[in-house]
């Protein structure tokens, strides 16, 4: 079976970027949590895994100023705050859903 | 004058001829055109997606038959044509290539480049415009499998180049940006820059099939390619024993996780057919291209076998499918161009809604 993949990405109001995915689900994000998550090397260490953004320290104003495709597989955005090194996979921006329905699901894990 | 009736009639004939692979009628494909219809004698075109149709000749005479069966038609002139639809994308490289097919494997020494230009070459052999781009920087061999002398490559306007040209293919390759004979001695961030260049300052011009000959393994220069290049799909080329299954395996995960089509395994070196017994001798064991094929469900493309003629051709410059087009190996080859063809239209009649790789959003705020 093939992963779902985008099929629409959209800015949605101010601080909240869509995705509607091939597969029907629609996704919602708040473009400061997509930031917090950050795959990249600088923002989680590539041995441990462990998160090296400092708690608080991603101010509320942040915004993205332009998002592009990478190859087929990702999306790499922009950040107001000059950071770029980030490759958002289409599986982790799934995962980072916060629709209604992953959100529970999230939860209930 | 065209009689109404009989129009309706063939256009109903020609409805009951499926493409095998797109699993459609040909008239709602839009593959009929130019129909003309004089007294009893009708004449139209048949427009495919490649002219490396593995299935064009069947094609053409049932639709012959099926139209020569209606009342009052005398003659029929089916003309088979071709234009190759390009797989979307919009990203400012390689604005002019309709299909690039990238060649890799895990391991090396499976016959990636051997494969490469003979593909390469059967392709261009039915019609296509096709170019050839080494992407083995540290190890470029297809200057010599192609015959083509190293001298450097003629420049263009800004900083452009053009791509050298043999047997009706448009060659690009890391040989002829150094003296015959000298390693190009490279860190890795450096093959990424090589990489854009081929991509962005070749002069390549309209191609249908851009064929990537790629180095071995999963490194830089795979990912440069598949993070700037809009490759249409990958072929897997293995030989047949575990030790090469282990790292073709790898290969095949990266392309899935890069989200590039996987157009199916290349088994290289499948057997060797004896000049005293005819019988075949599976000299690297047998089945194993199939069996990683059937693991990751995707299509086994070839099985080319052992033949002197194909080392010989690579090293005199005259690949097996020119030297040699009835040679068991150039048969594969052959095959194996027409089933990638036909891979690449069956992917972009099913691509459906996706995100394109030249998206683009600018935040408003």
């Amino acid at each position: 079976m093939t992963p779902p993949a985008p099929k629409n990405i959209k800015q949605v109001d101010e601080s909240t970027l869509g995705i509607s995915w091939n597969d029907g689900h629609d996704s919602v994000y708040s473009v400061k949590n997509l930031r917090e998550s950050c795959p990249c090397a600088n923002c989680i260490d590539e041995w441990s895994g462990e998160k090296l953004i400092a708690p608080g320290s991603i101010p509320n104003e942040i915004r993205p100023r332009n998002l592009k495709a990478v190859g087929l597989y990702a999306i790499q955005f922009d950040w107001s705050d000059g950071h770029n090194t980030g490759f958002y996979t289409h599986e982790l921006l799934r995962q980072l859903c916060e629709c209604e329905v992953c959100k529970t699901k999230k939860m209930e894990n | 004058m065209s009689d109404p009736k009989l129009q309706e009639k063939i256009i109903d004939a020609l409805k009951t001829v499926q493409d095998p692979d797109l699993h459609k009628d040909i008239v709602s494909l839009g593959f009929v055109k130019n129909l003309n219809i004089d007294g009893g004698n009708v004449k139209f075109d048949v427009e495919l997606t490649t002219p490396a149709c593995p299935v064009k000749e069947q094609l053409r005479t049932e639709c012959e038959t099926k139209v020569q069966a209606i009342e009052g038609v005398e003659k029929v002139d089916v003309n088979m044509t071709a234009v190759v639809r390009p797989t979307e994308h919009s990203q400012p490289v390689l604005p002019g290539v309709k299909n690039i097919i990238a060649v890799a494997s895990g391991k090396g020494g499976v016959g990636k480049s051997t494969v490469s230009t003979n593909l390469a070459i059967a392709l261009s052999m039915t019609g296509a415009r096709v170019g050839l781009m080494d992407a083995d920087i540290y190890g470029p061999s297809i200057p010599q499998m192609m015959g083509i002398p190293i001298s450097s490559p003629k420049v263009g306007e800004e900083n452009k180049f053009f791509p050298h040209e043999k047997y009706g293919l448009k060659v690009v390759s890391a040989a002829f940006l150094t003296k015959q004979g000298q390693p190009l001695m490279l860190r890795g961030p450096m093959l990424g820059g090589i990489i854009q260049q081929f991509l962005q300052n070749v002069e390549w011009g309209e191609l249908d099939y851009l064929v990537i000959d790629l180095p071995p393994g999963t490194g830089d220069v795979q990912l440069t390619l598949t993070q700037k290049a809009p490759i249409s799909g990958a072929v897997v080329v293995t030989t047949p024993q575990e030790v090469s299954l282990i790292d073709a395996d790898k290969g095949v995960k990266m392309f899935q996780q890069v989200k590039v089509p996987l157009l199916g395994i290349v088994e290289n070196m499948s057997y060797f057919i004896c000049d005293g017994c005819d019988k075949k001798h599976h000299i690297f064991r047998q089945g194993g291209g199939k069996t990683l094929a059937d693991n990751f469900d995707i299509p086994l493309l070839g099985e080319v076998p052992i033949i002197e003629a194909v080392s010989e051709g690579g090293d005199s410059g005259i690949p097996i499918v020119m030297s040699n087009p009835e040679s068991p190996a150039s048969q594969a080859y052959k095959d194996l161009a027409g089933k990638v063809a036909a891979q690449l239209s069956i992917n972009q009649a099913n691509s459906g809604e996706k995100v394109s790789a030249s998206f683009e959003l600018d935040w408003k705020s």
